[in-house]
C-alpha cells in the first residue's frame, strides 16, 4: 500500500481526502516542523495556509528533506477559485490542487503521480555504473569521504532542487549533460575536507569553484571508461549554477537519470543526461 | 625552489599549492596558462605543474610554447589533469611534460609525481 504524509491537515480537510482516496493509501498525519522527515513516504500531501509566503518556505522545507527524491509534494485547498500553481510549482511543489475539483479527478491526479519509477535497464546500468563508482572515488581521494550510492530514478524535468549545481555539457561521439547538485552546507562541508581546512575559511567563490573541479573530474575520470563504447564523450569547461529550484536543459527528448548519494548523512545528486550519437540523430 | 602551479581553478591551486608547500617549495599561482608564461618570462621558476582544460591557453599549448622557447625548455613539466585517457597522457609526454597525474589525486601521489619529475632533471 502506498504511503502519502499529510500535513497540516484539519480533521475537516481528513475527512475530505478519506473521500477521495478511500482505503487505497495509508495517510499519515503530521504538523509542518522545521525538522520534519519524509522517511519511506511515496507522497507529501501540503495542505494550503492563507499565507502564500509561508507555504513556499514548507514546500522548500519539504523538498529539502526529499533528499533529492522524486517524491511529488501536492498542495491541496478547498477554496473554489482557481488558484495559481506557479508560484508553490517554483517553489518545488508537483501540482497544486482543490478538494472542491471532482473527486475522481482528484483521485485519478493523485495515483497518477504514485506510479512507480522504472528501475534502470541492464544496458543503462552499464552506463551508469562508472558514474557510481567515480563519484564514490573522487570524493573518497580528495575529501576522504565515503560517499554511498543510494538509487537511481529517470526524469524528464528539467529542474533540479538543490543550491549549487555543476555543469558538464558533453559532446563528441555521445551529447548530453552532466551535472551534480549540492545542498550548500554539504557542499561547503566538502570543499572544507578537500582543502583540508575548516568550513569557516570555505567562501561561496570557493564552493562555486569546487563543485565545479567536481563535475570535471567526474566528466574526466569516466570518460576515460567509455574509450571505444558509444556512449565516450568529449569534455568542456564546466560552468556552475546557484539558486533553488534552478533549470538545467537536458538532450531533447532524454529522460535524465538522477543518481542519488548519501555521504555524512546528505545527500546529493548526479543527473546524467547523455545519449549516443548514432541514437541521438 | 620555485613551482608554477597552474590551474584554473581556485579550489585545485588551493590543494596543491598547500602540498608544494608542504615539500618545502614556494608556490606561485597561474589561473591559466598565459598566466604561467607570463610568470615563466619573469623568471626564477623550477617546475610547472598544469592543468589541460584552461581557458585563455590551455596546458597542452603552454607546453608547446615552453619546449620551443629556448629560455624554458629544460624546465620540468608535470601534468595534472581530469583528461586521464592513454591517448592524452601520451599527447602531452610527447609534446614534452616530464609526468602526468591524472586527477583526483591524494597528497602522496602528487608528491610522488613531483619528486619523480623532478628526480629526472
Amino acid at each position: 500500500m502506498k504511503k502519502i504524509l499529510g500535513i497540516d491537515f484539519s480533521p475537516k480537510a481528513e475527512i475530505a481526502l478519506l473521500k477521495i482516496l478511500g482505503k487505497d493509501a495509508y495517510i499519515q498525519y503530521e504538523k509542518f516542523q522545521e525538522t520534519i522527515r519524509i522517511g519511506d513516504n511515496d507522497m507529501v500531501l501540503l495542505w494550503m495556509d492563507e499565507d502564500q509566503a509561508l507555504v513556499e518556505q514548507k514546500i522548500g522545507k519539504l523538498r529539502c528533506a526529499c533528499n533529492f527524491q522524486n517524491i511529488p509534494i501536492i498542495v491541496m485547498h478547498d477554496q473554489p477559485r482557481d488558484i495559481p500553481s506557479q508560484p508553490y510549482v517554483i517553489a518545488g511543489a508537483t501540482e497544486v490542487l482543490s478538494l472542491s475539483d471532482p473527486a475522481p479527478a482528484c483521485r485519478n491526479i493523485i495515483n497518477g503521480y504514485l506510479i512507480p519509477g522504472r528501475e534502470p535497464l541492464p544496458e543503462e546500468k552499464a552506463y551508469l555504473d562508472p558514474f557510481i563508482r567515480n563519484t564514490c572515488h573522487i570524493l573518497k581521494t580528495m575529501a576522504g569521504m565515503d560517499a554511498v550510492f543510494k538509487k537511481v530514478y529517470f526524469s524528464n524535468a528539467i529542474r533540479i532542487f538543490g543550491d549549487v549545481s555543476g555543469i558538464m555539457g558533453l559532446s563528441g561521439n555521445s551529447e548530453g549533460t552532466l551535472a551534480v547538485t549540492f545542498y550548500w552546507d554539504l557542499a561547503k562541508t566538502i570543499i572544507a575536507r578537500m582543502m583540508n581546512t575548516e568550513e569557516d575559511q570555505i567562501d561561496a567563490e570557493l564552493i562555486h569553484d569546487g563543485v565545479s573541479e567536481i563535475i570535471n573530474m567526474i566528466s574526466g575520470t569516466t570518460k576515460k571508461d567509455f574509450v571505444g563504447k558509444p556512449h565516450h564523450f568529449e569534455i568542456t569547461l564546466p560552468s556552475v549554477v546557484v539558486g533553488p529550484g534552478h533549470q538545467i536543459g537536458y538532450f531533447q527528448n532524454t529522460a535524465a537519470a538522477v543518481l542519488i548519494f548519501e555521504v555524512d548523512g546528505q545527500a546529493f545528486a548526479l543527473h546524467v543526461c547523455i545519449k549516443p550519437k548514432s541514437a541521438a540523430a | 625552489m620555485k613551482i608554477i602551479v597552474a590551474d584554473d581553478s581556485r579550489l585545485v591551486r588551493g590543494i596543491v599549492e598547500k602540498i608544494v608547500v608542504s615539500m618545502g617549495f614556494e608556490a606561485v599561482p597561474a589561473a591559466n596558462g598565459q598566466e604561467a608564461l607570463d610568470l615563466l618570462e619573469a623568471g626564477g621558476i623550477d617546475m610547472v605543474l598544469l592543468d589541460w582544460n584552461m581557458p585563455i591557453m590551455n596546458g597542452m599549448d603552454v607546453i608547446k610554447t615552453m619546449r620551443s622557447d629556448e629560455s624554458f625548455r629544460q624546465i620540468p613539466v608535470l601534468m595534472v589533469s581530469t583528461e586521464s585517457e592513454d591517448e592524452r597522457i601520451r599527447q602531452a609526454l610527447e609534446a614534452g611534460a616530464q609526468g602526468y597525474l591524472p586527477k583526483p589525486f591524494t597528497p602522496e601521489q602528487l608528491t610522488g609525481a613531483i619528486r619523480r619529475v623532478l628526480s629526472m632533471t
